[in-house]
């Protein structure tokens, strides 16, 4: 061996600025202890207690890759927000501290409620998934899931955005949508968590018996566009239909998606399929159309029991007739008793499964309550700064992009541009936004690679991700179009899926699958929230009737955007094929 | 019968190096920078401090990298504790770490290395 290799010992124990100790192991091994009968007892080691040195030196790291996570989703697009209020239309923000500060508790309140839900919500739903179907009979698993869907939907954070739109809704224009939005806000989330508990319980017997996709979605679309084309036709209720819409967008969140997933794939591979590397997919797709049904039906029994007048004159009365407001419908006390009602009612459910169906004990008691006490805190946290932060920003962009093509009198010098390259301006902004936010949204990535080894590379990650990118950013231009044209929204919507009930019919099932999907995980806790205000704002700035539908815009983009890339690849590998087989006669392998 | 050439490295040790998932990249480059040549890294899952800590405990990742690198014998103490402060093995929690010594290793070596070697030995 080399001599020129080796290191003297000296310079060695020079190089070495440490002081090194031996200790035995021996030594540190404790005592066998026995128990009266002579038994050995076994060994349960002491808990250690950190110094604070080391208290601080663990926690950075585990808080700063958790903060940075949140920080990345929600900064890019508020500064993007911020430089084209400032910079294209030269607007100064309002209100910038309290947005600042709004915006860092929706950062802060998001990594402790994903924290919380990694450590206190997930375990249960993963013990349920594996446990669940062994002990129990079909019917009971359906049962538990629809629930489950239910429960999942109220600690959807944001769902939250939604009763804060209510608030920008004029009583007069849309009486139903308004109603729907403040009064019957409780039976509008509960009936969307109506349609997530149908969706995730059929998406499990379909992953069971391993159904085909494709006919469910028609079968669900066919009432669907029933409905709306129904609903459209009424004056009154066509307002309704940007909500209901959008109420399928809304759905597909942080918790929906992970836990009903997590459930409803541990229980395909209890029955056997889960080599069936597509049977996760889809209940985020039904997930997404069974809610709009839910929310359609509603607002047809409210209009079956009450009359748009009756509505006003209700309406007008609660306002006037205000007293002094409970502690728990003013601000910070409503966001309080939000978060709570958001999580506990979940959890108690979670419980009652685990203790009373299966008979089962908490693992780690200690370690899941406090997960679960940083998901309320999380969640009371991040709706506080869903009032402050988000939506108000959002809110306040949308009333100030209009100003770029029209007169506002809140905006001086308006219009900012002319006419038409003013329009220009405003579906670019949206078109930008869209685009930014989606390709930013960690979801999309997760399944980019998915997809990417599911199809064994022939649909590539990127593809996807600007296939999707690209839908959601066309759709939420056409979402702000339709505001500012007043276009009515079933127009776009029916032929929208018409379209993509065309391009399912001509596609095979592993596309289907995946562009369904891909509309479901566009929509996270950020997008949703600052999407929904900005198209309210917009609306309100402009003086439309309402101005939802751009999420419901942004869901049905991506879709055909997916399926058609998956069309344009097959006709290309066939192409190749063809190419290949004139030249030689190949094996055919691809 | 024509013969083939194998050269056997002798004197090699390895370290063995369990930490937290998502350190690994940190825990090698301080390896390499000390000398070291290669490093394999698989993934596993463990416990011990871990749940000894109570809820801080929940600031340790139950996933870990377990990182081998195979050192000479001479190297073997000077990267073992680089690794030791590169990993922050001094933390409650960070993992754990040894080093073995092997009989004997094979793996490409260049021509080049091996006919210096070979003649200064």
């Amino acid at each position: 061996m080399a001599n020129d290799g080796k290191i003297s010992f000296g310079g060695y124990t020079r190089e070495l600025y440490v002081h090194v100790d031996k200790l035995s192991y021996n030594k540190m091994v404790p005592p066998i202890e026995y128990d009266a009968q002579g038994n050995e007892k076994p060994y349960r080691p002491a808990s250690i207690a950190a110094g604070s040195g080391d208290i601080y030196r663990l926690l950075k790291p585990y808080l700063s890759v958790r903060f940075n996570e949140q920080f990345r989703a929600v900064t890019p697009l508020a500064i993007y927000l911020v430089l084209f209020q400032l910079f294209i239309l030269r607007q100064p923000i309002a209100d910038s501290s309290v947005i600042t500060a709004g915006l860092v508790a929706v950062i802060v309140g998001l990594m402790l409620f994903m924290e919380g839900l990694k450590v206190g919500l997930m375990p249960f739903g993963e013990a349920l998934g594996t446990s669940l179907p062994a002990r129990a009979k079909l019917m009971t698993v359906v049962v538990v899931v629809f629930l489950l869907g239910i429960g999942v939907t109220f600690a959807e954070p944001a769902i939250g955005a939604l009763q804060i739109a209510g608030s920008l809704v004029n009583v007069h224009q849309a009486p139903y949508l308004y109603f729907l939005l403040t009064q019957w806000s409780g039976s509008l989330v509960l009936s969307v968590g109506v349609g997530v508990g149908l969706a995730a319980a059929l998406g499990t017997i379909r992953s069971i018996y391993g159904w085909s996709l494709k006919p469910l979605i028609y079968m669900t679309l066919v009432p669907v566009l029933l409905i709306a084309i129904y609903m459209a036709l009424d004056a009154e209720l066509s307002k309704v239909l940007g909500l209901a819409f959008d109420c399928g967008a809304v759905t597909t969140g942080p918790v929906t998606v992970p836990l009903v997933l997590s459930l409803g794939i541990g229980i395909a591979r209890a029955a056997g399929r889960g080599s069936d590397a597509m049977s996760g997919f889809g209940i985020v797709t039904l997930a997404s159309l069974f809610p709009i049904v839910a929310v359609m039906v509603l607002a047809l029994t409210l209009s079956l029991s009450y009359s748009p007048d009756e509505i006003i004159t209700a309406a007008t009365v609660a306002t006037t007739g205000l007293g002094q407001i409970p502690w728990y419908e003013s601000s910070p006390g409503v966001e309080i008793v939000g978060g709570i009602r958001a999580i506990v009612p979940l959890v108690i459910f979670l419980l009652l499964v685990m203790v009373l169906l299966l008979g089962e004990r908490i693992p780690h008691a200690k370690i899941v309550s406090f997960g679960i006490f940083l998901c309320v805190i999380g969640m009371i946290v991040f709706s506080l700064g869903l009032s402050y932060g988000l939506s108000k920003l959002g809110g306040q962009s949308g009333g100030v992009v209009p100003a770029a093509f029209t007169a506002l009198e809140s905006v001086q010098g308006s219009p900012l541009y002319v006419l038409s390259f003013g329009l220009f301006i405003a579906v670019g902004f949206a078109w930008i936004l869209g685009f930014g936010a989606t390709l930013a949204e960690p979801a999309l990535n997760a399944l980019g690679m998915t997809v990417e080894s599911l199809t064994s590379g022939s649909f590539k990650k990127s593809t996807l991700m600007y296939a999707v990118s690209l839908g959601v950013a066309c759709g939420i231009s056409l979402g702000v179009a339709k505001i500012i044209f007043e276009i009515p929204i079933a127009y776009l919507l029916v032929p929208g899926y018409l379209i993509a009930i065309g391009l399912t019919y001509a596609s095979n099932e592993e596309y289907v699958n995946i562009a369904w999907d891909s509309a479901g995980v566009t929509t996270g806790p950020v997008t949703v929230p600052l999407v929904l205000a900005m198209g309210l704002g917009f609306g309100n700035a402009l003086g439309a009737v309402e101005g939802f539908g751009i999420l419901s815009m942004a869901s049905i983009g991506p879709i055909i955007a997916v399926l058609s890339t998956g069309l344009y690849i097959r006709w290309k590998i066939f192409k190749s094929h063809a190419m290949s087989d004139d030249i030689a006669e190949t094996d055919g392998v691809v | 019968m024509s013969t083939r050439d194998f050269t056997i490295l002798t004197d090699v040790s390895m370290i063995t190096c369990i930490i937290q998932r998502g350190k690994a990249d940190e825990v090698v480059q301080a390896a390499q920078d000390a000398g070291a040549q290669g490093a394999t890294i698989h993934y596993g899952y463990g416990s011990g401090v871990r749940e000894r800590l109570g809820l801080l405990g929940l600031a340790v990742d139950v996933e870990k990298e377990v990182i081998t690198i195979l050192v000479a014998d001479d190297q073997a103490d000077r990267i073992f504790e680089r690794i030791y402060f590169a990993a922050e093995m001094d933390l409650p929690g960070a993992g754990i770490m040894y080093l073995t010594k092997l009989e004997k290793a094979a793996t490409y070596i260049p021509p080049e290395i091996k006919e210096k070697v070979g003649r200064a030995s």
